[in-house]
């Protein structure tokens, strides 16, 4: 067996884990071969001294800074919590809207005819609704006139069809 | 409750891995801060300790990939060891001090996957199939990591014995 190779099979022998043919190659390498059985004793010591590797313990200052995380994220979340809640969403989309539109107004090209356009539609719509409401009046003089009429009208009709005693 | 049952464990993999005591501290917090972000990812019918050391692991690496420019020496092998149970008995003379010192200072040399495989396997103990799941690869792949990590570090140990020797 070439030293290569029984260096690859040095940790697996430790492990136990060759067939019964592999380890007797193996040890048999190893009785012979110099470098690898130096090879191996140092395979052997490194790996005691990393069994060997001792635990710390940790430090006071550090479980602070642990403890200390859930409620430094608490408060970091709390912000964001506030925007992103669903509830304030249709809220936060019509002020966005809104926002669009008067940087939209603020930032036009041609905002006094914007101006003039928007002054004429309020003319427009005043002038309609003072038409409506003259309209509505003269109705409502016109119900007044034939209000007699109506309520004669109304006593004389029989929904029953019955004939009167 | 997951700070007093993980902290030291965290902490511990992060020094061996990093080899700073500073270093270690900084990426424990960092993992519980992760820790806190994923937990609503966890799934329950997951093993939560290699859930939790999977992504410990993760972490260390991605941060030493981020740094590792910065990440060539560890701290003084005497300055947070000598300190531990590990020196205190009087069988343990000078020259197994010196392997040991050798072993500590040539963790860095290992790539980061292999160095990590090398640490759960013989500092922590663990068995090849739990090691399997923390790093996610097969069986077969964390054996041929750590037979190479051992492989290196024996020939560094080895090397320099000779060197030693010969002087």
């Amino acid at each position: 067996m070439k030293c290569e190779k029984v260096e690859e099979l040095l940790s697996p022998y430790i492990e136990d884990e060759l067939s019964i043919e592999e380890k007797k190659a193996v040890e048999s390498h190893l009785e012979t071969c110099e470098n690898c059985s130096l090879l191996f004793s140092s395979m052997g010591e490194t790996m005691e001294s990393l069994t060997e590797f001792p635990e710390l313990d940790v430090s006071e200052s550090l479980l602070d800074r642990i403890y200390a995380i859930p409620s430094r994220k608490r408060r970091f979340k709390f912000s964001f919590d506030l925007l992103l809640r669903p509830s304030l969403q249709p809220i936060l989309a019509a002020a966005t809207i809104l926002l669009a539109i008067i940087s939209l107004y603020m930032f036009h090209p041609e905002r006094n005819r914007v101006n003039k356009f928007v002054d004429r539609q309020i003319h427009l719509g005043y002038s309609k609704v003072g038409r409506l409401y003259a309209k509505a009046e003269s109705f409502a003089t016109s119900l007044g006139e034939q209000k007699e009429n109506i309520l004669v009208s109304l006593k004389n009709i029989n929904p029953l069809g019955r004939d009167e005693d | 409750m997951l700070v007093d049952s993980y902290s030291k464990r965290v902490f511990n993999m992060a020094y061996q891995f990093a080899g700073s005591y500073e270093e270690a501290e900084d990426l424990t917090q960092d993992i519980f801060l992760k820790l806190y972000n994923s937990l609503p990812k966890y799934d329950f019918e997951k093993n939560f300790s290699a859930w939790f050391l999977t992504l410990a692991r993760n972490y260390m690496i991605d941060n030493y990939r981020k740094t590792k420019w910065e990440k060539k020496t560890r701290d003084e092998f005497n300055e947070h060891l000598l300190s531990s149970d590990a020196f205190d008995s009087p069988e343990n003379g000078m020259v197994r001090e010196e392997s040991k010192k050798i072993i500590w200072e040539s963790l860095n040399y290992l790539s980061p996957e292999i160095r990590m495989t090398v640490i759960l396997r013989d500092i922590q103990g663990k068995k090849y199939e739990e090691i399997a799941e923390i790093i996610n690869l097969p069986l077969g792949t964390v054996k041929s990591r750590v037979n190479r990590g051992r492989l290196q570090l024996a020939k560094i140990l080895k090397e320099k014995k000779e060197r030693k020797n010969e002087m």
